[in-house]
């Protein structure tokens, strides 16, 4: 049957960019966000690149070791704050009231809010480039360093970079608000908890992990402003604490690791079900196991800070073992819905692999730093610069890649060119391993993370070459994407409404669907309501 | 399902034959251009693991490490072997029309992957905590205390006396290269305590296999006790937690030596150190105002024609008018830096080195290096703390380009031109 739906003719009197940059459409907020989250994830990777360049041969030759402070400081920046975490929230934004039946957002308003403080905390971060250096204490910021103007930073970048992530937090705050109240309140008729996609529920998880932990770290950044601008004494001796800093910060950025990856592990839920032509497998225990994550996650924060010496070891290192189990669960449950399906090997079910692949070596490598004496070796090298990647590369940007595959012809109406596509995901699965693989063996031969430059006499200079040269491979795989991008607007096929014989609402209207979203709905009786209009079991009224 | 199976079957296995035949092809190349691969493989496996230990407690973490690694790769491969071959297996082929078994779930599965899994991380956090506990503790019988003192960015070693407190001599010279290092006795259980003059730095010896940060406002305590047989050799160590602009040169040497040689060179140093007071830092002099001994007062006193004044510089030298022939050269040093870059001395004849030291318990001193500040020592002066001025006696120097560092401080540079 067919599942078009008609456009309600609503009154469009503002076109262009004029529409854009006053919409309260919560798809065309999701491409803003989707947009802005790719520019700054270019700029985070310009500045990798310019990283990698450094490191490539001992001495200092491209970068001074305070503009390489700089550097690596930023690129984590952009790429936490101004790319996954927006990126992640804008496909959730474009997706989920299509996926629960909602004409919009609950807060429409408050969701342009939310969005355009991004764009304005990204150019205060970048104004620390005119104005006498950023930010340069790394993305931790760890006090005291970070209170001490003339060696952390030169000007006033520190105080940019606090200024904008409290309005990034904020954007986050209200953007997670807005998502449990559309979640919890605007789902169509028949569309039970338990009948929620899962990529739904994982946004459910993301958002109250948002606005539990987005809190904490405003209060800790507020407190680091008025230290380094008012003489406060909250972490700097004697008075204050520095691992008072520690405690406070990571009580924020470990469940905000869980925000940068539960969603990717929604958008895998979603893509891998369609391209095996099955169902996902164990639904409920996929939902108990992201709770469970989301719970476990605010009690392993300390696992960053073993070697502090001011630590209860074995509570964080149980914790930190125990968030494993629902990990593995959900591999499992990956695992075992593509077997005995029919798995078509188009783009987006290839980066679905990559992310799963990838993902499970950065679970794995992940134990070695929840086993604290290995920790003791391993904490602060290349080691955790690699396993870190693993899990937000290998994991969630390998997720947005195939988010973006799956999701743009709904999007824009066309389809990504698939030779290319498969092109980007050859280059950048190379790239990627080339690049944070031979990291391990660094940090295992012990090279500290964020150096700016090493003896020539350390044995590090082979695998830091690989390193670079795998890094400028996933630069090219990007500019292959773009070149994607640019093809399929001028010249895309058409998508259709359905181009990939999905499960959930948003296929069933049109690509790009009209304001408002839906005319009419199928019946929802299971968590796959098209599936079950395809396939006879349920009809559209 | 309406596919036939065997058709399926057959594809696959003919699908795995040619990866596997790929693969042997691939091997049979390498083998032919001379490649060892045994060997390759057993280097690729020995870089996935950590440096051998020289502690004891550094042993003990490997044996734990090797526990992990041996459970990570079975899992890696478990895991990652279904998945390919899921892919391989069940990728869609022509034909594959019907829909394939609409499987929503099945409990005793996910109760066997939960349960599996969790016992596997329970023994991990009791080997590991077994492992903590045994490396992670205070000896009952230290043999040597020593304090590291981290600062921006450098280390100093002072080695304690049995109260743990009272200073017997320190090691300003955190290197082997310029002839320091942290010496330790092998054998011997040694206490070393961590203080941070500024921010938090992390003391790291690869070797060690462990680190514990350094953080101002508390001291953090571990015990360590090198092999004896590993005394004689030199271990590189790093601060490994982000300090500043200088934190990659924040570099120390731990200098293993045998217990009687560790108490021969102790005991001659602490000999040494109070035979020779080390007067400015006894009495820092004021910022600002050189108290050189032997040196007249430079009141007023202009420089001294026929030499031009250094660069970057244009206060008064400090004149040595009553020296045969000596000049002085002014250098600063404030805030991990030298005020001067670049200073001139005259040609083929003694000079003196004026340097005052402005940062408060910094050590710095004046080294001169053939041409850049990679180049050949050839003068050092002594190393102290600030606040406090020093004047080095300079042999005569040919002319020519000249770099003066400060060996506590690698990135502190700066050009001397010899004229």
């Amino acid at each position: 049957m067919a599942t078009t739906t008609l456009a309600p003719t609503a009154p469009t009197y503002r076109t262009g960019l004029y529409a854009w940059l006053t919409t309260t459409d919560h798809k065309k907020i999701g491409v803003l966000y989707v947009v802005n989250s790719f520019l700054f994830f270019f700029i985070g990777g310009l500045l990798a690149l310019g990283v990698r360049t450094e490191l490539a041969a001992p001495g200092l030759q491209f970068l001074t070791d305070t503009q390489y402070n700089e550097f690596f400081t930023m690129h984590a920046t952009f790429m936490i704050f101004l790319f996954i975490i927006p990126m992640l929230a804008g496909f959730s934004n474009y997706v989920v009231p299509l996926q629960i039946g909602a004409p919009d957002m609950a807060f429409p308003r408050i969701n342009a809010l939310s969005f355009w403080m991004l764009p304005l905390g990204g150019i205060l971060l970048l104004l620390g480039f005119v104005t006498g250096g950023t930010a340069a204490a790394g993305w931790t910021s760890y006090a005291p360093l970070s209170e001490d103007r003339p060696l952390a930073a030169t000007g006033y970048g520190q105080d940019l970079w606090i200024m904008a992530l409290v309005l990034i937090g904020t954007s986050s705050i209200l953007g997670a608000i807005n998502f449990l109240v559309t979640i919890f309140k605007m789902r169509a008729p028949g569309m039970t908890l338990f009948r929620m996609p899962i990529l739904v529920w994982t946004v459910v998880v993301t958002s109250v992990l948002v606005l539990m932990a987005t809190p904490v770290i405003t209060s800790v950044l507020i407190m680091l402003f008025i230290d380094r601008n008012y003489g406060g004494s909250f972490f700097q001796p004697p008075g204050g604490d520095p691992i008072l800093y520690q405690n406070i910060f990571w009580f924020y950025s470990h469940p905000a690791v869980y925000v940068m990856i539960l969603p990717a592990m929604g958008f895998i839920s979603e893509i891998l079900p369609v391209f095996s032509r099955k169902p996902l497998f164990g639904y409920k225990a996929f939902v108990f196991a992201t709770a469970a994550i989301g719970a476990l996650g605010f009690s392993v924060w300390a696992h960053h800070m073993f070697t502090t010496g001011a630590v209860y070891l074995p509570f964080f290192s149980i914790m930190t073992f125990l968030i494993a189990v629902p990990t593995g669960v959900k591999m499992f449950n990956w695992v075992f819905t593509m077997w005995r399906g029919q798995l078509m090997l188009k783009t987006p079910l290839l980066f679905a692999l990559g992310f799963l692949t990838m993902f499970l070596i950065g679970g794995i490598n992940g134990a070695f730093s929840a086993s604290v004496p290995v920790d003791f070796a391993l904490h602060d090298t290349y080691w955790v610069v690699a396993h870190l990647h693993y899990v937000l590369f290998g994991g969630s940007v390998f997720g947005v890649m195939a988010a973006t595959y799956y999701w743009f012809p709904k999007m824009t109406g066309r389809m990504l060119n698939e030779t290319v596509g498969k092109a980007q995901f050859v280059l950048m699965f190379i790239g990627f391993n080339a690049t944070f693989f031979p990291m391990h063996q660094l940090g295992l031969l012990g090279m500290p993370r964020r150096i700016a430059d090493y003896a020539s006499n350390t044995g590090w200079q082979d695998l830091n070459i690989v390193a670079t040269i795998g890094g400028f491979t996933i630069a090219a795989s990007m500019v292959l994407f773009l070149w994607n991008v640019f093809l399929s607007l001028r010249s895309g096929p058409v998508a259709g409404d359905d181009p990939w014989e999905a499960n959930t609402l948003e296929w069933a209207t049109t690509s790009p669907p009209p304001a408002y979203n839906f005319d009419r709905l199928p019946e929802i009786r299971s968590e796959r309501p098209l599936f079950d209009v395809r396939h006879g079991r349920t009809s559209v009224h | 399902m309406a596919s036939s199976p065997r058709s399926s079957t057959t594809q696959t296995a003919l699908f795995a034959i040619a990866l596997a035949g790929a693969i042997v092809g691939v091997f049979l190349i390498l083998a032919y251009l001379g490649v060892n691969l045994l060997d390759e493989g057993g280097r690729f496996v020995s870089s996935l693991y950590p440096p051998v230990a020289v502690t004891t407690q550094g042993a003990q973490i490997r044996d734990l490490y090797t526990i992990v690694f041996v459970l990570a790769v079975a899992i890696f491969l478990v895991v990652e072997g279904l998945i390919i071959w899921t892919v391989i297996r069940y990728r869609r082929k022509p034909g594959d029309d019907a829909l394939p078994p609409q499987t929503h779930g099945n409990n005793i599965a996910e109760f066997l992957w939960t349960i599996i899994p969790t016992i596997i991380v329970i023994f991990l956090f009791i080997v590991s905590w077994q492992t903590l506990n045994a490396v992670d503790t205070a000896s009952a019988n230290v043999q040597t205390k020593i304090r590291a003192v981290a600062a921006q960015f450098q280390w100093q070693f002072d080695y304690l006396a049995d109260d743990g407190n009272t200073v017997e001599y320190t090691q300003f010279l955190p290197t082997a290269e310029i002839g320091g290092g942290m010496y330790v006795p092998a054998g011997r259980t040694i206490q070393l305590q961590l203080v941070s003059k500024d921010v938090i730095h992390a003391f790291y010896v690869p070797q060690f296999l462990f680190k514990r940060d350094v953080v101002p406002g508390r001291t953090n305590v571990f015990d360590f006790t090198v092999n004896e047989s590993d005394a004689g050799q030199t271990f590189r160590g790093q601060c490994a937690e982000l300090c500043g602009t200088g934190h990659s040169i924040m570099l120390f040497d731990v200098v293993a030596k045998t217990g009687a040689e560790f108490d021969t060179w102790l005991a001659d140093n602490i000999k040494k150190a109070s035979a020779a007071p080390a007067p400015p830092s006894g009495q820092p002099a004021p910022s600002g105002q050189p108290a050189p001994s032997g040196q007249p007062a430079p009141s007023g006193q202009p420089a001294p024609s026929g030499q031009p004044a250094p660069s970057g510089q244009p206060q008064p030298s400090a004149g040595g008018g009553g020296g045969g022939g000596g000049q002085a050269v002014n250098i600063e040093a404030e805030g991990i830096k030298f005020n001067e870059s670049s200073v001139t001395a005259p040609a083929d004849q003694p000079f003196t080195i004026h340097f005052e030291n402005k940062d408060q318990g910094t050590p710095h001193n004046v080294a001169i290096r053939e041409g850049s500040p990679s180049g050949n020592q050839i003068f050092m002066g002594d190393i102290f703390p600030g606040v406090a001025t020093r004047d080095y006696q300079v042999p005569a120097l040919k002319a020519g380009q000249y770099a003066f560092v400060c060996d506590v401080h690698p990135n502190m540079t700066g050009t001397l031109t010899v004229q």
